[in-house]
């Protein structure tokens, strides 16, 4: 059990402080408080280290903080040159798959509707390779005009592979052609 | 029905078992050079022993010596063609080629053996021939002896490309020089 003295003192002390508090002006103490001197006598470092980031990040709307960056003002400040200076283009077209990117140019589309059909043209579509072309073109339909006949006459329903296994892949048949060219 | 093969089905075919039509256009062209290039190699020689001897020698067609002779330089010329390059002047003429059984290119020797095998074909009315129209590769019987086959090996990419560009210069040429319309009188 409390003795009764003990609990007055409490209830005056009590009174005393909130007499007190109520009677200062906070923004006068707060006006003779050194906050530099406090600051710097506070270790930031720790303080930053106890936050947890990931906690705040997480409450942080990026989208809407995005939303107001000028971001053409922002480039506005880019020096995009220097910015390009410092790139590895060699290193970068080393990651290009330059095969893979004229594999996907519509070379037909290319010669017909640039001047580059023009230049083949002139350089290669001489008289000699023109009978050649017709000839080679007008023979490969007899054959397979004979073919298809003789094929209708054993009655052969598959016809068969038609091309070597070696040369199934479209690059083998390139490279062969180009090795008898 | 056409039988011209049009630029897109030529770069389908690269590749593919050369049929018949091809294969004896190209013998044809092949006994062509080598029959004129005997002929003009037997005159040359007349020419040259009349100069030295003055004797005129007339050669015979029955003549052993010829026909041996003849013999020889077709098997050179046919066995040299296909060892070095897999084709004679008539198969690079028709975009053929003699390649191994599997698509890749034929070994020299099999070029040799090819030409040692080819007057086999020949035996019983051509007889091995009739592989090309009826065997699913093609083959005759010298390429089934020698392990081959023949292929279009032409450059089909090209010659497409080159038909293309052919057209698109036709077509730019019409847009320089219209025809005039029948019948418009450009006097007003």
């Amino acid at each position: 059990m409390t003795d009764p003295a003990e609990t007055l003192a409490q209830q005056v002390t009590e009174r005393v402080i909130d007499l007190l508090v109520s009677a200062l002006d906070i923004n006068e103490l707060a006006s003779l408080v050194d906050l530099n001197a406090l600051l710097g006598r506070v270790d930031l470092n720790a303080l930053v280290a106890r936050v947890d980031l990931d906690a705040v990040l997480n409450k942080v709307d990026v989208n809407a903080l995005l939303a107001r960056v000028d971001l053409t003002a922002l480039l506005d400040r880019v020096d995009l040159n220097a910015l390009v200076d410092r790139v590895d283009l060699n290193a970068l077209v080393d990651r290009v798959d330059v095969n893979a990117l004229v594999g996907r140019v519509d070379m037909d589309a290319l010669v017909q509707d640039t001047d580059l059909g023009a230049v083949i043209a002139r350089s290669t579509g001489g008289v000699g390779s023109d009978v050649l072309d017709a000839a080679r073109s007008q023979t490969v339909g007899l054959d397979q005009f004979v073919d298809r006949w003789v094929q209708r006459l054993l009655r052969r329903k598959h016809p068969g592979p038609g091309i070597p296994p070696a040369l199934l892949s479209p690059s083998a048949t390139v490279t062969s052609a180009q090795a008898a060219s | 029905m056409s039988t011209r093969a049009s630029p897109n089905d030529l770069v389908t075919y690269q590749g593919h078992y050369a049929g018949s039509v091809s294969r004896f256009i190209a013998y044809a062209i092949d006994l062509a050079v080598t029959t004129a290039a005997f002929s003009l190699g037997l005159a040359g020689i007349s020419y040259g022993v009349h100069i030295v001897t003055g004797h005129q020698v007339s050669w015979n067609k029955s003549n052993a010596v010829v026909a041996v002779l003849f013999v020889v330089w077709q098997f050179l010329y046919f066995g040299y063609s296909w060892a070095v390059s897999g084709r004679t002047f008539g198969m690079m003429v028709l975009g053929i080629r003699v390649v191994r059984a599997d698509g890749m290119p034929a070994e020299p020797r099999r070029g040799v053996v090819r030409a040692l095998v080819f007057p086999l074909s020949f035996l019983l009315f051509g007889l091995g021939f009739l592989g090309i129209l009826v065997q699913r590769e093609h083959r005759a019987l010298h390429d089934l002896i020698a392990g081959t086959v023949v292929i279009y090996a032409w450059d089909a990419r090209a010659a497409r490309l080159r038909f293309l560009a052919r057209q698109a210069e036709l077509t730019a040429d019409d847009v320089a020089s219209p025809t005039p319309t029948p019948g418009v009188s450009s006097a007003g």
